[in-house]
């Protein structure tokens, strides 16, 4: 699904380089969920934003689902953020403006959906998180957690095969937390790969992959168990 | 002013919006200035003084149209008619309204038998009362006498013997001669006519004209089926006493078709395209200052809205109010200055530009610190009210979230 | 999408309203303001009668004094006097020519009740009518023996006609013109052109007469121009024949060249008149007859005003001003957007559809402001009419917003915030999202 090679990437300003990941490989098979820890400014936010297309890298090579991405055009990386990625914010990002129906709208649109396909697609999502009686709701009207599965029906709303979290439970309490851990488990179950960040030593512990960031390099992999095992001990 | 170092640095990380501000500020300066400059050269050339008594003068334009139309007579009736209504101060022909745009001029010069054509100046036809009827100020010699004036046809040979001057037309032709007695020369000097007084001030009928100042006066009417007359009431009686005047005119002979025009009207007429254009001139200088301020304010209501976190937490660290509200007038005060700096340049440019294309005047460069104060005094009351809500801020928006 | 970034749009106006009013407020003063002052100048600036604007020229010979020019650098004087123009008229080159002047007269109708009121005419010859085109409601024009000997008839102008005989088909019926009988054998539709090219020398933009005389009555009733007349030389003008001999210019000429070849060949004839009667001690300047079309008069005449170019450039500076006024504004509204757009680019949109999106907003208040700018526009002409408008009423007309003139306004307020539009929406496209979902 996701195959990173000596991704390097510096970030110049007038001053100082820093160089934010060296050396950067990393091998997610399709179906895996991946659990990404590590110390603050290591480049775990940098490195998945590279992985979700948002920033480009100054070397290496980095194959999505079997595309190279270096050297595609702007609106060919906006066509494959938008049906093959997911994105989860820590702070939800959720446009204030618009009610939870027309934030879920924002990526179909972009899709090309027709408006029925849309429509269907949005209900279904948001039945998904819970939150199908709120679609009338603006984020400010929210708790949270609900805006947080608010956004992770937008993430899933495009059925993407590949979702990317930056700490999605950062801003919530533990019992949020593990709603949303639970929500990103059942996508998991349903075949959705996972790439997650998180500072929460437990819930990393729930993912069946962890990696450790250090420096700018995955320091060690170590397989917490199979998905068969983590099946069995649910 | 420890401020300016930080602030400047500021604005140099937003340059664009930072050159949008003082761009604007030049473009606004150097427009109001250059509008500024045509107004009140135009306001001086309206203002000049004419000599006439304009509130009270009105002209009678009689057009005869019968066959038997006998001018020299109807004009001798008129005259003794107007001369006798109550509230006209005096009465005589006249061959042309001052200012009104039309008239005659012909070239003069101080040499007999001359070939230059000389200096042109307007020439009227007025008759004894004429000095009365316009309320002409004479500073030298006398006006015409009644044994003076002659009534001749249009097409004739014959000329006057005197003539009275405007000041500023004997100034030019004698300098600080006097010019009584002297003889003043027409038709490449073959003919003359002897100067026996002088008015303060006659304007010709050209305001715009480079002759504006000059004329000559002839002790002459002239005798034909469209006859003029120059009549001045008793100060404010005017309004009141013109449609006596047509009424009496028309039923004394009816033969003809009476228009009446007020020497105000003439004048108004004259200078109507100045006056529009100083309207519109100020009108759009007015708008300018209101976008360009408004403007001022929208950006930094955004910038304020922008910052609203790192003032809270610039007052949670300590600053006073005060310290942020001075924060926005002196960035304030960069941005206009540059303004100002732009906008000088540009402003001497665009005025070199219309002297060159439209001949306008040179601009007067005090013009330009005048504006440049009144940039800055626009720009600290724009942007006066959005700094005054940033000071008002308070420390504890540093912990919210938002 | 259009749809969808139409509703993104109209949100986004609706969040900040004060600063959306001020933007499209700033269109559409500056709209406002260029198409005041620019449709008194196109109307100035137009083609009175574009379909042979070119083919129409206005005569002149240099029969000024020896001293200097009629107007510098080296203009010849815009009028003609008796004496050459009867000797052009006797030219066959032209397949039309008219000379012409304007003079003034009482004016009745048989009806003897009737208060005389004074109307201008223009005394002229026949060709006057197929040379300028004017349309006729009755009757027509007069014949050749009419410019050559005293006949008294007139083709009335449509207000006149309106005036003297309520509107009615007058042909053969009489009117009088200081007690002179005349009998009417036109009537003409409304004809104003603007400017009144013709005769551009008591004002650009005065109303066409009312009434038109043959050439032939200009001599026998011994008529006066009622427009300017301009001599350099001392002459001794002392009957109505010494002036038609003198060298005084008062009058009008026109003649239709309908090819190049036509054109040389009459500033042929022209050139060599002059040549002829410079043998008889007239003409002192050098030769420098002028044959100007329409669109080359009108300019040669300052028919356009300083002051009105004046205005249309300072007119285009405040719209300016308008357009940076609303980039800055732009700018600062995109970059409060920043965040949002960023999100949008992580959920799937490119760069380009951001900008597309940036731009409709733009397009939108664009269209609003030249909407406001038109109803402004409106306003202002109103305005300056009252301020500049004179006593015949005529040039009221250059005061008008006609169809043409309203798009215009429209495509000039649309491009104008689009170019104001382009840069903040192409800066805030292209930043790197990554950052901005960061700072949220
Ligand atoms: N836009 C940028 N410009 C300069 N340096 C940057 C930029 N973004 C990140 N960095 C630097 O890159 C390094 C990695 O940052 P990154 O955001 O990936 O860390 P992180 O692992 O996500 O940290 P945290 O857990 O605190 O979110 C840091 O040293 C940071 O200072
Ligand atoms: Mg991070």
């Amino acid at each position: 699904m996701l195959s990173m090679h000596n991704i390097s990437k510096v970030f110049r300003t007038d001053l100082v380089q820093t160089h934010a990941l060296r050396d950067f490989s990393l091998e997610v098979a399709a179906g895996e969920f991946v659990a990404v820890t590590g110390p603050s400014g290591s480049g775990k936010t940098t490195f998945l934003n590279i992985a979700g297309l948002l920033e480009n890298f100054d070397g290496g090579s980095y194959r999505l689902d079997g595309v190279d991405v270096a050297g595609l055009s702007d609106s060919a990386l906006a066509r494959l953020r938008n049906e093959k990625i997911g994105f989860i914010f820590q702070s939800f990002n959720l446009i204030p403006d618009l009610n939870l129906f027309d934030n879920v709208d924002v990526p179909l649109r972009y899709r090309g959906f027709s408006a029925a396909e849309r429509k269907q697609r949005i209900e279904e999502a948001l039945e998904k998180v819970g939150l199908g009686a709120r679609m009338k709701h603006l984020p400010s009207q929210l708790s949270g957690g609900q805006q947080q599965r608010a956004a992770i029906a937008r993430a899933l709303a495009g059925s993407p095969r590949f979702l990317l979290a930056d700490e999605p439970t950062g801003n919530l309490d533990s019992l949020m937390a593990r709603q949303v851990m639970e929500l990103l488990e059942q996508l998991h179950e349903e075949g959705t790969t996972i790439v997650m960040v998180t500072h929460d030593a437990e819930l990393a512990r729930r993912a069946p992959r962890n990696i450790h960031v250090l420096d700018g390099a995955v320091s060690d992999l170590h397989v917490v168990g199979t998905p068969s095992l983590r099946a069995a001990t649910v | 002013m420890s401020e300016i170092g930080p602030i400047l640095r500021a604005l140099l990380r937003n340059k664009t919006s930072a050159l949008l501000i003082a761009g604007q500020c030049a473009l606004t300066l150097a427009i109001v200035v250059n509008a500024l400059f045509i107004i009140v050269a135009r306001q001086e050339l309206m203002q000049r003084p004419t000599g006439l008594d304009g509130e009270n003068i009105v002209y009678v334009q009689s057009m005869g149209f019968t066959r038997d139309f006998r001018p020299e007579a109807v004009i001798r009736e008129d005259l003794d008619l107007l001369r006798r209504l109550p509230g006209v101060v005096a009465a005589s022909p006249i061959n042309a309204i001052p200012l009104s745009g039309g008239g005659s001029s012909r070239g003069y010069s101080k040499e007999e038998n001359t070939e230059s054509e000389g200096i042109g100046a307007a020439y009227y036809e007025l008759d004894e009362q004429g000095q009365k009827a316009l309320g002409l100020n004479l500073t030298a010699g006398r006006w015409f006498r009644p044994e003076d004036v002659q009534a001749l046809p249009e097409n004739t040979d014959q000329y006057p013997y005197q003539a009275v001057i405007s000041q500023a037309m004997a100034r030019k032709l004698y300098g600080e001669d006097a010019p009584l007695g002297k003889r003043l020369y027409f038709q490449n000097g073959q003919r003359s006519v002897a100067i026996i007084g002088v008015v303060e001030h006659l304007p010709s009928a050209w305001v715009h004209a480079e002759n504006f100042p000059y004329s000559v006066v002839y002790p002459r009417i002239t005798t034909e089926k469209f006859i003029r007359y120059a009549l001045r009431t008793e100060p404010g009686r005017r309004d009141e006493l013109m449609p006596v005047v047509e009424q009496a005119l028309r039923k004394a002979n009816a033969g003809r078709i009476i228009r009446l025009r007020t020497q105000s009207e003439a004048s108004a007429r004259s200078y109507r395209g100045d006056k529009a254009m100083n309207i519109i001139l100020a009108s759009v200088s007015g708008l300018i200052v209101v976008i360009t301020a408004l403007g001022i304010v929208g950006l930094a209501t955004f910038s304020v809205r922008r910052r609203t976190r790192q003032i809270g937490t610039r007052r949670a660290l300590g600053a006073s109010q005060w310290q942020v509200l001075r924060y926005f007038l002196v960035e304030n005060w960069l941005l206009t200055t540059i303004g100002v700096l732009l906008g000088s340049g540009l402003a001497v440019a665009l005025n070199l530009y219309l002297v060159e294309t439209y001949s306008l005047e040179r601009l007067n460069l005090w013009y330009l610190p005048a504006a440049a104060v009144l940039l800055w005094l626009l720009g600290w009351a724009a942007v006066y009210a959005p700094a005054r809500r940033a000071s008002r801020i308070s420390p504890a928006t540093a912990t919210r979230n938002i | 999408m259009f749809a969808y970034y139409l509703r993104l749009s109209l949100a986004s106006l609706r969040r900040h309203p004060a600063l959306s009013a001020l933007m499209v407020l700033a269109i559409a003063i500056g709209i406002g303001v260029c198409m005041t002052t620019l449709t008194v100048h196109t109307l100035m600036s137009s083609d009175p009668i574009p379909w042979k604007s070119d083919k129409l020229f206005a005569v002149r010979l240099d029969s000024w004094g020896p001293d200097r020019p009629w107007e510098e650098p080296n203009e010849p004087p815009p009028e003609l006097n008796w004496r050459d123009a009867t000797a052009l008229m006797a030219s066959d080159i032209p397949p039309r020519h008219a000379a012409m002047f304007k003079s003034m007269f009482t004016v009745q109708n048989e009806d003897p009740g009737f208060a005389p009121y004074m109307v201008e005419a223009r005394i002229t010859h026949k060709d006057f009518f197929a040379l300028f085109d004017t349309p006729f409601l009755h009757g027509g024009g007069w014949g050749d023996s009419a410019d050559k000997n005293l006949e008294q008839v007139v083709v009335l102008g449509k207000v006149a006609n309106d005036k003297l005989f309520g509107g009615e088909n007058s042909v053969g019926r009489t009117i009088r013109l200081d007690e002179r009988e005349f009998k009417v054998v036109g009537v003409l539709a409304d004809w104003q052109p603007v400017p009144k090219f013709y005769d551009v020398n008591n004002g650009n933009f005065d109303a066409a007469e009312d009434i038109y005389l043959p050439w032939g009555t200009a001599q026998p009733f011994q008529l006066r121009t009622a427009g300017n007349t301009n001599g350099w030389k001392p002459e001794n003008i002392d009957s109505f024949d010494a002036f038609l001999n003198s060298e005084s210019v008062w009058i009008q000429f026109w003649a239709e060249l309908p090819d190049t070849e036509t054109k040389a060949r009459y500033q042929a004839f022209l050139d060599a008149y002059v040549g002829e009667q410079k043998k008889l001690g007239r003409f002192p300047r050098p030769l420098n007859n002028r044959l100007s079309d329409v669109n080359q008069f009108m300019s040669e005449r300052h028919v356009v005003g300083d002051d009105n170019r004046v205005l249309v450039g300072l007119s285009f500076l405040f719209l300016a001003v308008c357009l940076i006024n609303m980039v800055g504004l732009l700018l600062a509204k995109f970059l409060g957007k920043a965040p949002e757009l960023a999100l949008r680019r992580a959920l799937g949109a490119s760069q380009w559809q951001i900008v597309q999106l940036n731009l409709v907003e733009v397009g939108l208040v664009g269209l609003l402001g030249g909407v406001l700018g038109l109803g402004l526009a409106y306003g202002g002409l109103e305005a300056v009419k009252t301020l500049y408008a004179s006593n015949d009423g005529n040039d009221v007309r250059l005061y008008a917003l006609n169809l043409p003139l309203a798009l215009q306004a429209m495509a000039i307020a649309l491009a104008a915030s689009l170019l104001a539009g382009l840069y903040p929406a192409l800066k805030v496209g292209r930043l790197a999202p990554a950052g901005l979902l960061k700072t949220q």
